[in-house]
């Protein structure tokens, strides 16, 4: 019996408890799925957050991509960028071939105004292969026209300046560079003008003005010019097989000034300095015969280049490049001349990688130089799968900003963002200062190159030394060389790197401490910053004794006083504060919560500035996730133009006008002139050309029209197929904007689908669905957008 | 002439006010045009790039040294367009020797920063901030002495640059508006496709809950329909404006229009690149007297342009810094100190050269080689902000800078 009741207690007992455990299952399981709905929709909007502000912007497909493999992971696996494949963008770079040279080799191949300048005087020879050679003997060539240009006393623009090395500068010869417009001085893209073509031409290193290409040229006599162009021509067109083209009406009585020399004749320029400036005395052209029939002229002969260009463009693609490597070194820069600008895109159009860079270099090295790094970071911002290491390396080089416009910084810039900012852009922040104070690019920006103790070897015994250093056949004082050279100390590096670099302008820092610190930073030089050279300690310029600095003693021990002060700025709380804030203000918002500094600036101090960890604390911070830190950032011009070309999935082939568009929008890659780099707050961004240049290059892009990238209407709509322009536009808005559309945006969008102009919709097929990217252009243009 | 525009543009005005339903911007516009134009200064800040020779371009040719130290690129004296016995325009320069005549020319010599710095890159930089030696500033001098001036209803036009980007002179938290072509300041270009997507983007700003993108997408809108109903391109140059070609007369010549459609045009900025004549500078011919041709030509073809306006109106030059008393070997001029700035205006009291001539001998050069500068440029600058706009906060623009007030005002505006 008891057993029957202990089996009948157990047994209701079992039932009440799988009773009650059915239902608080069941109970749980409607909670979790309560939860989960509510999370559901806070994670996705946390997945688009995170996407938003340690990506360039977010693709259709993102948003799934994360969540698939959890938001956390996906933050962790952006900490480690070496582990992500990116061979996609592999493949687009893979052309560039700047990108994966050192600073000499790109002097090498790519002759800046300085080497052009020691082959012209015979200091240097012409190199062997064709086709460099080809571009070397332009570059001369060029450079003899200019200096004949100049000596006309009778040009009537007096524009294009003389290249020339002032011994009293601390500038270099292409200094023009920063004379030009401000943050306008990329090679090959320029923000001073709408005028693109010309724009291209402005390589700042080549030193041409703003004047229109016609009033470059109209200083040799249109006249002559035109004869002598056609001479040329026709000759090389004879030698090509192709037939001269005929004369026409527009030869003047200025061809009997021509020089009798046949192009083919023409003496090598390297063995025989300015041979045109001795065959073709100019006469001053009086500036009354400037304008009109003057003008026409010009303009005449422009006509007539632009027919005889065609014949180049007609051959197939290995032909045209052969044709060039066969024409004299006149021809060629005659096709330089005619080619300048966008134009050359024509004249490359489907050669190899190589012989395309070849090409553009006999037109201008320096635009090859320019433009494929800042189409590579273009590059990388839209299509490398290492975002935040992208959005990082932008920030460190922002931070540690060096502007590509000054002299031979142009060269070196490739190299720092490569070798010197990427590989430490998620690293420890003392060895990208370090990695920072040691690079030419930056020594050379900063003058600390030139810094000299005012008491050191060379400032007092001069560049002859020490006279106990002197060997016996030089036993008599030699008189100073130069009494130009520097001679004092530099205190330009060792401001900007306590209070830009570390410190920050509040960080606790005296005038006293800077001039100490440019003590102890003297010595510390390029090797012939000129010819790609590295970092060098000048033992000769570095100044004696004890240094004090932020209440520090610094003995005396050469280079090694830079290693320890730049040791002891790296942990500075002063810079663990700055620095996070910074990081805040790019990643959460203009104006950062202090809790959320203080909290990143804590890790900065206890992981020995691991850019990772800080990262990682903010991350986890509640401030990053605040409401109001959702969308809270304006883009930066780079941020939208990279974004915009992400939500479209555009196929950049050329990523030089989205380059130009950034000039235009005021932010030139690499470009900005001051140290500050550029501002991560929104009213830097937010003006009214700015917003008018946005509005456009959404439209462009949107449309198709944007030159050399394409937007494929599949892939902008996510593979969808809308039924009708309302279904279109949800896809879009989706895809785009991931849905943060606000009522007023989609209301208007609503109301203008009717509109044919706007959607491009035929005017005779009103049931076609409109142009997907006519629609898209709009949505990238609208406020939301503007947005991260 | 005067008195004709203003009656017509008052008919206008109530012409257009009378009619029942007026755009917002319309109305500003014309109201502007009857209100501001006529007796509302405006200061124009033109920059010559690269470093001018300012010793070739107002000529000391009473001074023995000159001539000395420039054998083969001085200005000989019987080609001087001479103006007080002393110093003298350059000869291409002819086209201020009216202005000069007529008193509206002021010309300041030995003028420029007391930065000793000889990078061009530097010395634009301390000069278009306003704060020689001080690199972290973030704002131009321009801006900031506009942030001082009380503007509830400003025209989004109150401040332009001609080009591409904002100036760094005008770089700050007043809105400036750059163009580089007053054609190309629109959406989608022209046509109905173009009229359609900007009716689109205005009406998505217009009701952006996003105060900052709601502001200026407004401003952004409100200046593109006040310029296209302005239509400043129907002002075509006046009579014997002739500006000649090239980017500065170009962008001149756009200010000009600016200023004749009653936009509100406070201060403008445009500049002149070139002048780095290092090698083969030139004399009476060459380099330099193209360049100082084209710099004089268009600013007397602006001032010919702007008619009455020209009378509300002051236009200021600077370079960052001049060129080395010596030629060198190569018949140019190295970097610099010292240079001279125009001063040309309605109130300005021309006709006379301001500021303190150092001298050029041996002993009175800078470092034993540049022209030394006893007038810094912040002088000039706060005295046409004072005087001229009415400028109260200078301690904010130029700060730190201690000449700032009246007492050292060279008083070439009274």
């Amino acid at each position: 019996m008891p057993a029957t009741r202990k089996a009948l207690v157990l047994l209701s007992l079992v039932t009440m408890i799988s009773a009650a455990l059915l239902v608080a299952a069941d109970k749980k399981e409607k909670k979790n799925q309560s939860q989960t709905a509510a999370a559901q929709m806070d994670d996705d909007k946390k997945i688009v957050h995170a996407l938003n502000r340690f990506t360039f912007g977010i693709r259709p497909s993102d948003v799934e991509r994360v969540r698939s493999v959890g938001l956390d992971k996906w933050f962790d696996q952006q900490l480690h960028p070496d582990k992500i494949a990116d061979g996609g963008l592999e493949a687009r770079l893979e052309r560039f071939r700047t990108l994966k040279m050192s600073t000499r080799e790109m002097v090498d191949n790519f002759p800046p105004p300085q080497v052009v300048k020691a082959i012209e005087n015979g200091r240097k020879g012409l190199p062997h292969d064709p086709a460099k050679r080809a571009v070397y003997e332009a570059q001369v060539m060029k450079r003899e026209e200019r200096q004949e240009r100049k000596q006309n006393a009778g040009a009537p623009n007096g524009d294009n300046q003389p290249v020339k090395n002032s011994p009293a500068s601390n500038q270099l010869p292409s200094n023009q560079a920063a004379s030009n417009q401000l943050a306008s001085n990329q090679a090959g893209n320029s923000t001073s003008s709408n005028n693109t073509n010309a724009d291209m031409s402005k390589a700042s290193g080549d030193m041409q003005s703003d004047s229109k290409p016609a009033a470059d040229d109209s200083s040799l006599t249109p006249a002559q010019r035109k004869a002598k162009q056609k001479q040329r021509e026709d000759a090389m067109y004879a030698d090509l097989g192709t037939g001269p083209q005929p004369s026409n009406s527009t030869s003047t009585p200025g061809n009997n000034m021509l020089p009798a020399s046949a192009p083919a004749a023409q003496p090598n320029p390297a063995t025989q300095p300015k041979p045109g400036a001795a065959a073709k005395p100019q006469p001053p052209a009086s500036p009354s015969t400037q304008s009109g029939a003057s003008q026409q002229k010009a303009d005449a002969m422009f006509t007539d280049l632009a027919k005889s260009d065609d014949r180049l463009l007609q051959m197939p693609p290995d032909d045209r490049y052969k044709a060039i490597l066969k024409m004299t070194p006149e021809e060629r820069m005659d096709m330089a001349d005619s080619y300048r600008g966008g134009k050359v895109f024509k004249l490359v159009e489907g050669m190899k990688p190589e012989n395309q860079e070849t090409v553009e270099a006999i037109v201008n090295p320096q635009m090859v130089v320019g433009g494929e790094l800042s189409e590579g970071k273009m590059l990388r911002a839209v299509y490398s799968e290492r975002q935040l290491d992208e959005v990082m390396t932008d920030f460190w080089y922002n931070h540690f900003n060096v502007f590509i416009g000054k002299g031979p910084d142009r060269y070196m810039i490739t190299a720092y963002e490569r070798d010197v900012i990427r590989p430490h852009a998620l690293g420890k922040f003392k060895d990208l200062l370090n990695a920072t104070a040691k690079s030419p690019a930056m020594l050379f920006y900063l003058d600390n190159w030139q810094s000299v103790g005012p008491n050191s070897e060379l400032a007092v015994f001069g560049p002859g030394g020490r006279p106990r250093y002197r060997g016996r056949y030089q036993r008599f004082p030699r008189p100073q060389q130069n009494k130009n050279r520097p001679s004092g100390l530099n205190e330009n590096y060792a401001r900007e790197i306590m209070e830009l670099h570390t410190l920050g302008v509040d960080g606790g820092y005296t005038q006293k401490d800077v001039t100490e610190l440019a003590k102890v930073l003297t010595g510390w030089s390029i090797e012939k910053p000129q010819e790609g050279g590295g970092f060098k300690f000048n033992e000769r310029t570095h100044e004696p004794g004890d240094k004090h600095v932020l209440g520090h003693k610094i003995g005396n021990h050469g280079e090694g006083e830079g290693m320890e002060m730049l040791d002891i700025l790296a942990h500075h709380p002063s810079t663990a504060k700055f620095i996070s804030k910074k990081l805040a203000m790019r990643f959460v918002s203009d104006n950062p919560p202090q809790s959320l500094v203080d909290r990143m600036a804590e890790t900065f101090m206890k992981k020995d500035g691991d850019i990772k960890e800080v990262l990682r604390t903010m991350f986890k911070s509640p401030e990053f996730w605040a409401p109001d830190a959702y969308r809270a950032k304006v883009k930066t011009p780079l941020e939208f133009v990279a974004s915009a070309a992400r939500a479209s999935g555009a196929d950049v082939q050329n990523a030089l006008p989205m380059v130009q568009f950034l000039n235009r929008m005021g932010m030139p890659l690499h470009g900005m002139q001051p140290p500050t780099g550029y501002s991560m707050k929104s009213d830097a961004w937010v003006n009214s050309s700015a917003l008018l240049n946005r509005m456009n290059f959404a439209l462009q892009l949107g449309s198709g029209k944007l030159q050399g990238t394409a937007v494929d209407q599949k892939i902008l709509l996510n593979g969808a197929t809308p039924a009708d322009s309302d279904a279109a536009l949800a896809v879009l808005e989706q895809g785009i904007l991931s849905g943060d559309v606000s009522p007023q945006t989609h209301a208007v969008m609503q109301k203008q689908l009717n509109d044919p102009t706007v959607t491009q919709r035929k005017l005779d097929d009103p049931n076609r669905t409109p142009n997907a990217g006519a629609i898209a252009g709009l949505i990238m243009g609208s406020p939301e957008f503007q947005k991260r | 002439m005067s008195i004709t525009r203003r009656v017509f543009l008052k008919n206008g005005a109530i012409a257009i006010v009378g009619t029942s339903i007026v755009p917002a911007f319309l109305t500003r516009a014309i109201y502007a045009a009857e209100t501001a134009a006529p007796g509302k200064k405006r200061l124009i800040v033109l920059f010559q790039r690269g470093a001018a020779d300012g010793l070739n371009i107002v000529v000391p040719h009473g001074e023995q040294a000159y001539y000395a130290m420039r054998p083969n690129i001085a200005i000989p004296r019987q080609s001087v367009l001479d103006l007080d016995g002393f110093f003298g325009l350059h000869p291409s320069m002819s086209a201020f020797k009216p202005l000069w005549d007529q008193k509206h020319l002021a010309i300041v010599h030995a003028a420029g920063s007391p930065d000793n710095t000889r990078s061009h890159f530097d010395a634009q930089d301390y000069m278009e901030s306003g704060t020689p030696g001080v690199k972290s500033t973030e704002d131009g001098w321009l801006n900031r002495a506009l942030g001082g001036l009380k503007e509830p209803q400003a025209s989004p036009f109150r401040a332009v640059a001609m080009g591409g980007a904002v100036p760094r002179t005008l770089a700050g938290s007043v809105p400036a508006v750059a163009m580089s072509d007053i054609r190309s300041f629109a959406v989608g270009g022209r046509g109905p496709a173009g009229n359609a997507a900007s009716n689109t983007f205005e009406a998505m700003y217009e009701q952006s809950v996003d105060s900052v993108l709601h502001g200026t997408g407004n401003e952004t809108f409100e200046a593109v329909k006040m310029l296209k109903s302005a239509d400043p391109e129907k002002y075509t140059p006046a009579a014997g404006a002739d500006y000649p070609r090239g980017r500065f007369g170009d962008s001149l010549r756009q200010v000009a229009q600016l200023v004749k459609a009653n936009l509100g045009v406070e201060v403008a900025f445009a500049d002149i690149g070139g002048w780095d004549h290092h090698v083969n500078e030139g004399s009476v011919q060459g380099q330099i007297a193209n360049l100082t041709r084209e710099f004089s030509q268009s600013i007397a073809a602006f001032w010919t342009d702007l008619g009455d306006l020209a009378e509300d109106t002051v236009i200021v030059t600077m370079s960052e810094f001049g060129r080395t008393a010596r030629e060198n070997g190569n018949r140019g001029t190295d970097h610099g100190h010292a240079n001279v700035m125009f001063v040309l205006g309605g109130p300005v009291k021309g006709g006379k050269i301001y500021g303190r001539w150092p001298g050029l001998q041996a002993g009175q050069l800078y470092e034993g080689r540049d022209l030394a500068v006893t007038t810094d440029f912040r002088q000039v600058l706060s005295e046409s902000l004072t005087r001229h706009l009415g400028t109260d906060n200078l301690q904010k623009v130029f700060p730190g800078f201690e000449k700032s007030s009246p007492k050292d005002f060279l008083k070439f505006l009274g």
